[in-house]
């Protein structure tokens, strides 16, 4: 299902378009042709609010096409008897271009606006904290070493966050354009929950980590960036919504078919009305306020899983919250390790 | 390091430029600062410059033909800085001439530890000796044989020949093409499976801890880092 999920508005369309020649043939005698033709113009208006031209030339042109076959004489053929049909397609047309140029309007803005929300808001609380603390120790003299060493620790532990924030949106922004396909090689996914964990400041992590992985896991055939990135961001998730001196607990468990991964963290439950919404862009639970985070990292999350054709949700457990990605496993390693010690 | 280098900054952005200026000075060392390409060469010419801290991204031209003219000129340790976190840019810098690199942004410990460790590299030369050591591992070349506190690791051949590269390549970045190359041979340069399980599994038996690492780094979609002595 996860593969045809980005031609969805075409399947919807083809459907539409089925419905609609079956009710135009059955009620042919009883329909006047001007009710035909305008119930042909709604699968171009379906399409048209994704606001992509090309779709748009595409499904207005089949609906002219199916139009002048099958409805307007002379039937069976694209010639039509009257020039006033060839307006209507016309006005086809136009209305088709013209609820695009309106819907693209509309979402560009809207995202920009979204981003220019959030984002203004992410950047600026670990900026105004870098600030904020390097004003303090220009301007205070003299300063304890612990007071220093605290507001030094602070500044460090905001421009990571506001790196990671920006790897985010990078990846994110790679994620969106289709025409960059993924880097895929072979990974070694112990590696990469390394690699993500060295992002975050070993005494945040030191003890709250608990890892249990297949010793005998395979390499898993992947895009390590984006991979790394998933994990990245589900740890971040993990470390800002628990209890400070709360285990996480990470498991990797492959099957013949999947590679499940759980991550899991104690918190108090979050109601089954937001669980669902957890993975949109911008959307965050309605008991977060205070706690910084833009909704960018596990929509991310999502957008990284669909790509692997994969899947993410999240559960509640008794004390906490359980995300769980599960990746099919399309291509496995040949067997190397024959060699003797 | 010794005391009272010449450290040749080519960067165009004025802060990170101060930064590395006050961080070097702060180690007793001197500081050149050049802002193109143009600039860059005058002072490699004139001043012969002790190491060359480069960002790739000049606004008179790409790095990578910089390197490439500063190896033709000097043997000098020259390290990447580079904003650009693509890794086929660093990777072609890598290929290019450079010995190292650290991306943006970066901690000034973890480029000093690298500039320390690149210029090791230059000042000393390869031990002809059987034994290679490194923290509590340590391999016999002419015995083929490896020991980890002492014990006895049982190795394959591959896994063998891995170690003692690394080993002999200690903390410096080797990308993915030049290990396959070096360990298994020419043609065998886009093998990243064989890499990847033979490292896994080197792991497995030299590493206490497989999510954190401690002799083999991986640098994401580059290659790997042996690290010895904590990169020191």
């Amino acid at each position: 299902m996860q593969r045809f999920y980005p031609y969805r508005h075409y399947i919807i369309t083809f459907l539409l378009f089925a419905f609609i020649t079956a009710i135009s043939l059955t009620f042919r005698n009883e329909l006047e042709k001007t009710n035909i033709i305008l119930i042909h113009l709604l699968p171009v208006i379906v399409i048209a609010l994704r606001g992509n031209f090309i779709a748009t030339t595409l499904v207005t042109t089949f609906s002219v096409g199916v139009l002048a076959l099958i409805y307007i004489p002379p039937t069976l053929s694209f010639l039509v008897d009257e020039l006033i049909y060839i307006w209507s397609f016309v006005i086809f047309y136009i209305v088709g271009y013209t609820i695009t140029f309106q819907a693209r309007r509309i979402h560009h803005t809207s995202v920009k606006e979204i981003l220019y929300n959030t984002l203004s808001h992410d950047l600026k609380t670990p900026l105004s904290s870098i600030m904020g603390n390097a004003t303090f120790l220009v301007e205070t003299h003299p300063l304890d070493p612990a007071l220093r060493y605290q507001a030094l620790s602070q500044i460090i532990e905001s421009s990571r966050q506001m790196n990671r924030l920006i790897s985010t949106l990078l990846d994110s922004a790679r994620l969106q354009n289709i025409h960059t396909p993924l880097k895929k090689e072979w990974c070694d996914i112990v590696d990469l929950i390394g690699i993500a964990l060295r992002e975050f400041r070993r005494d945040v992590l030191h003890e709250r980590i608990d890892c249990r992985i297949d010793p005998d896991l395979q390499l898993f055939y992947g895009d390590s960036g984006l991979l790394t990135r998933l994990f990245v961001n589900l740890i971040d998730n993990a470390l800002k919504y628990s209890h400070k001196d709360k285990a996480i607990h990470i498991t990797i468990i492959p099957n013949n078919t999947t590679l499940k991964m759980t991550f899991c963290n104690e918190c108090p439950s979050v109601p089954p009305r937001d669980l669902e919404h957890l993975f949109e862009q911008f959307y965050r639970a309605g008991n977060t306020a205070d706690i910084s985070g833009s909704g960018v990292g596990l929509s991310i999350c999502r957008d990284i899983t669909r790509a692997h054709h994969g899947q993410i949700k999240a559960y509640n457990t008794e004390n906490g919250i359980c995300f769980e990605v599960t990746l099919p496993i399309l291509k496995r390693p040949s067997h190397l390790l024959n060699e003797v010690s | 390091m010794k005391p009272h280098q010449l450290i040749l900054i080519v960067e165009d952005d004025e802060a990170i430029g101060k930064l590395l200026h006050l961080s070097f000075q702060q180690f007793g060392h001197k500081t050149v600062h050049a802002k193109d390409r143009k600039s860059a060469l005058r002072e490699i010419q004139t001043r012969s410059p002790d190491i060359v801290l480069l960002d790739l991204g000049l606004p008179d031209g790409d790095g990578k033909e910089l390197i490439k003219t500063i190896r033709s000129l000097l043997t000098v340790p020259i390290i990447v800085v580079s904003a650009r976190s693509e890794e086929s840019e660093i990777i072609a810098a890598l290929d290019a001439g450079a010995d190292d690199y650290v991306t943006k942004p970066f901690s000034t410990n973890e480029l000093y530890a690298r500039v320390r460790s690149t210029q090791r590299r230059f000042l000393v030369h390869q031990t002809t000796d059987s034994l290679i050591t490194c923290d509590t591992l340590q391999i016999d070349v002419e015995q083929f044989s490896a020991t980890k506190e002492g014990q006895p690791l049982k190795l394959t051949p591959t896994e063998f020949n891995l170690l003692k590269y690394m080993m002999l390549h200690r903390n410096q970045v080797l990308t993915h093409d030049k290990i396959l190359k070096e360990v298994w041979g020419v043609g065998y340069q886009s093998e990243m499976q064989y890499l990847r399980t033979y490292i896994n599994s080197l792991r497995k038996k030299i590493e206490p801890n497989p999510t954190s690492p401690t002799y083999v780094q991986t640098e994401l979609g580059i290659g790997y880092r042996f690290v010895c002595g904590k990169g020191n």
